[in-house]
């Protein structure tokens, strides 16, 4: 297959790579940035474990052809720690123990960060419908709500 | 038992050793590895659920350019079959396959695409023979031999008093069926092993295994090589759930056989497909239960009979004498944590031609749960009793004997768990079942249900040792070398916390080595619930080791009696006179440099379980978790659909090490309790499972959970450190049988099958009740 160059930016880096068009982002960000936060649980959009925010909006890594991430902003779990400080809903999950095996994690955090970004005060209900998208097989999820919602708390009092 | 104030470190909720590894994404699963130049493998699996292997043809596949092995049974050096208790499944099929996803041929290539080109290219020649796909088919005497021992695996009986005269004395019986399928583990991490050749003749296996010592103990007979040249390292679990118990054995037979062959380093990667295709599921029962009970409700006499559908290979099913394995625990649970004078229960385990089943959450006992508390629940219904009062009235209680004739002399705390929730839950909201006449006029119907539960600590067999090596170094800090394995139920922070405890130092400068059977002792397998208390025991033994020579170099420094002095938090000072201390460290580096010994081993086996398989009688397990759970349904009276309002869930645990991580395998639990109830199973038409993939096999988001409330019951249990005892699977057990209970108050009607979709509980709603008798 013919090699084209895709240009965009993640964590804030401008990336210009020469890919192949019938690449996924999921396997580009995994492979050939070794941002391998981003984990593969099915390859069919289904569990949710390589979400990432692309343009704002989180998204199933695995379900999008290199080429659609032409210009796109995006942000992984390697982008949220900032000169060693944690992003507030790592602290949150870290403070509520929101993790187990840790394999959502990477997910659940960004989708976490992703509803925070246009939703600061969100209802439980918002926080389900967030990370409704992603599966936890680990948790039964209510720490991770707990712990979604304390972040939105302590970024209102920051 | 002491209290937390009394403890630095032991009953604390500290955070997860590993949680900043987690929540930044850092921790390498062993897909995020880089192994370098790898061999890529794959596995030709059989389309047919029974077929005989007539030829096979590897050479069009072996030409392909790319490709540098292709394996088949012939290749095997050793012998040609695994599995955790029997090894009764080929590694590759020579003669025959028994299910759809048996494993016939091997392909290793220079890359995935050329191994998957390679597969197509195996040309096998099958007989396809009649298959079997149900256990009460297979036990008839004309059914399809699926092994040639037959299809019946064991019989497992217990039996207590006399069963008849138990009924005659009964004034009311009830005898219903209850059925549960295949379910599936649905970790999110899929399945990769990776295996290497040493220079010096040694073959490692790294996959993120629970039972490092059962892979090492099947990849060295495989190959022909004695177990001290077979090396598993574990790699970090994205879930288990008892499915990496068994499957990366599978995976590591197979690509363990591969690189004993290319001499390269090689990959095998299981797709989610693949893992749902060919790996263990939780075993489908059917299971039939009778009650008798006197008119004030007293339990008189319960009988039982499981058919146990094993599926073609023996994973975790058999027995391992006396009480190991899914089907013996089964047995054992189906009465429930009842008294009852008269019992007899008797379970076959059978071979089909079906995927098999193995170890998952709770071992056989949700199974048993669903039937003995659905079966109760009903009762109580004819009985016009409060199910919760019936339960109350006949539940374990200290000095209960069990079913087995086992005395329950410890740790029992079952009725607390039952006021607990009763005032979590205000039970006394709920309203006798409703008439099925009147519920169709309503649109929404409430419903709250309950259910109680037991659980063993550890597996009932006799060789059930637990080791460690732990080391205090000259700085003050400790390692732990030791095999049991973190999947994410938190068990390195529990047992570091325990170290830290019983050492004196703070949690921080603990730190558990992966596990690697190259370095740390045996330590049995990462399952039924038995790591904090059987490692946690271990550790103190080891501890005690050091802490002699330690206190013993403090009590020369410090020129105070060794019986004064106490070690917390990093320091060692006299109880008396606690300005009288010195670091930690300062003794460990002083004892150092006088050649005082530093290491411990611990080695900690439980009370040997005395069950006698032809009688059922004795002690199976040393202890028992104890739970109950109540739940609140709204039931949508036209469709059927059911929403989950609420469940209440207490526990008696003997001691919370860590009550945070505890609340997480409560909450996690629940969650997979509910998948069970209303959602989860594996569709199997002839064979052929019609749900692979998580699109189509469905597991609860985070909006078919509702709010959970759970509380700690602590029966100190003598056996367990601080008085711990397993907790890891009990939460998921009375979950199903709860949440039926409580949609049967909604809508009057009674359920005997899982997953209890909408369609079922519609068709519950619209059809003739079962009549007791």
């Amino acid at each position: 297959m013919k090699e084209q160059t895709v240009r965009f930016k993640v964590n804030g880096n401008k990336i210009a790579l020469e890919v192949e068009a019938n690449e996924l982002l999921v396997d580009v960000l995994r492979e050939r940035l070794g941002l391998t936060g981003t984990k593969v649980g099915c390859r069919e959009g289904e569990c949710g474990t390589c979400s990432i925010i692309m343009n704002g909006r989180l998204v199933a890594a695995c379900l999008i052809p290199i080429m659609k991430a032409e210009g796109a902003d995006i942000v992984t779990i390697e982008g949220l720690e900032k000169n060693g400080d944690l992003h507030v809903v790592q602290q949150m999950f870290i403070e509520h123990g929101a993790i187990q095996c840790g394999f959502c994690t990477p997910a659940m955090v960004l989708a976490g960060k992703a509803l925070l970004d246009r939703t600061p005060n969100p209802t439980h209900a918002e926080i389900r419908e967030a990370i409704s998208g992603i599966l936890c097989r680990c948790t039964g999820y209510q720490k991770i709500i707990e712990a979604i919602d304390s972040a939105a708390k302590a970024q209102g009092r920051r | 038992m002491k209290s937390n104030e009394e403890f630095a470190v032991v009953g604390k909720s500290k955070p997860r050793i590993d949680a900043r590894e987690k929540v930044t994404g850092k921790l390498k699963y062993i897909a995020d590895m880089d192994y370098g130049d790898t061999l890529h493998a794959k596995v030709l699996r059989s389309p047919y659920p029974h077929a005989r292997i007539k030829r096979i043809d590897t050479s069009k596949a072996a030409a392909l350019p790319g490709v540098v092995a292709v394996l088949t049974a012939k290749d095997v050096p050793g012998r040609n079959g695994f599995g955790a208790i029997v090894p009764d499944q080929p590694v590759l099929c020579g003669d025959k396959v028994r299910f759809v996803g048996d494993g016939v041929a091997l392909v290793a290539a220079v890359d995935e695409k050329t191994a998957i080109r390679a597969l197509d290219l195996i040309k096998v020649d099958y007989e396809v023979l009649p298959a079997v796909f149900s256990p009460v088919e297979a036990l008839s005497g004309n059914a399809p031999k699926v092994h040639d021992s037959g299809n019946l695996i064991t019989t497992s009986r217990v039996e207590k008093g006399d069963i008849e005269s138990g009924f005659r004395e009964a004034d009311v019986i009830l005898e219903r069926t209850y059925e549960l399928p295949f379910l599936e583990h649905a970790y999110l991490e899929p399945d990769v092993a990776v295996a290497y050749r040493g220079d010096d003749g040694t073959v490692t296996v790294e996959a993120p295994m629970q039972a490092p010592f059962t892979t090492r103990r099947n990849v060295a007979p495989v190959l022909g090589l004695p177990i001290n040249k077979v090396r598993c390292i574990v790699t970090p679990l994205g879930g288990g759930f008892g499915g990496k118990e068994d499957s990366p054995v599978d995976t590591a037979v197979r690509v363990a056989l591969l690189a004993w062959h290319t001499g390269k380093r090689v990959r095998l990667e299981y797709s989610r497909e693949e893992i749902m295709l060919s790996t263990c599921k939780r075993h489908p029962m059917i299971i039939r239960a009778k009650i008798g009970a006197k008119k004030d409700g007293t339990f008189v006499a319960f009988e039982g009979t499981i058919y146990n559908e094993q599926g073609a290979y023996a994973s975790l099913g058999p027995v391992l004498p006396p009480a190991g394995g899914v089907h013996a625990h089964a047995v054992v649970m189906l009465p429930g944590p009842y008294q009852i004078p008269n019992i007899k229960v008797e379970g076959y385990l059978v071979y089909t031609n079906h995927p098999y089943g193995g170890a998952m959450r709770g071992f056989g006992a949700p199974q048993s749960n669903f039937a003995h508390e659905s079966l109760v629940d009903e009762l109580a219904d004819l009985l016009n009793m409060d199910p919760f009062e019936l339960r109350r009235k006949n539940c374990f209680e200290l000095g209960s004997k069990t079913a087995t004739g086992q005395v329950i002399d410890q740790s029992i705390g079952l009725k607390e768990t039952l006021d607990e929730s009763r005032k979590l839950f205000q039970w006394e909201r709920r309203k006798p079942t409703a008439d099925p006449a009147k519920t169709g006029l309503q649109n929404k119907a409430t419903g709250l249900g309950m259910a109680i539960g037991w659980y063993r600590t550890s597996i009932g067999t006799t060789f059930d040792g637990t080791g460690v090596n732990l080391h205090l170094l000259e700085d003050g800090s400790v390692i732990i070398y030791q095999g049991l394995v973190e999947m994410g139920q938190g068990m390195h922070t529990g047992i570091s916390q325990i170290a830290a405890e019983a050492l004196g130092v703070n949690l921080e400068n603990v730190r558990v080595v992966a596990p690697d059977t190259d370095s740390a002792p045996e330590s049995g397998p990462t399952v039924g619930s038995r790591c904090t208390t059987l490692m946690g025991n271990a550790i103190l033994l080891a501890a005690q080791q050091i802490k002699e020579p330690l206190m013993q170099s403090a009590s020369e420094l410090l020129e105070t009696p060794v019986e004064r002095l106490v070690a917390r938090e990093g320091f060692i000072f006299d109880k008396e006179k606690p300005e009288i201390k010195m670091e930690l460290k300062e003794a460990a580096r002083r004892s150092m440099g006088m050649g005082r010994r530093l290491m411990g081993q611990g080695w900690y086996t439980p009370p040997k379980p005395t069950l006698d398989p032809r009688t059922g009688q004795g002690n199976p397990y040393f202890v028992y978790t104890y739970a109950t759970q109540m739940v609140e349904v709204e039931v949508d009276t036209k469709t059927g659909e059911v929403e989950l309002k609420k469940i209440v869930g207490s526990f008696d645990i003997g001691k919370a090490i860590n009550p945070q991580l505890l609340e997480g395998q409560i909450e996690g639990g629940i969650a997979m309790g509910v998948g069970y109830a209303l959602m989860e199973k594996v569709i199997l038409e002839e064979g052929i499972i019609k749900n692979l993939g998580l699109k189509d096999y469905l597991i609860p988001t985070a909006k078919d959970m509702p709010e959970i409330v759970s509380s700690i019951v602590e029966e100190p249990n003598v056996h367990g450190p601080f008085g711990a005892k397993g907790i890891g699977e009990m939460p998921n057990i009375p979950t199903p049988a709860a949440i039926n209970n409580a949609i049967v108050n909604a809508i009057g009607s009674r359920i005997y099958k899982v997953p209890i979709d909408s369609e079922s509980v519609w068709n519950a709603m619209h059809s003739p009740k079962p009549k007791g008798r």
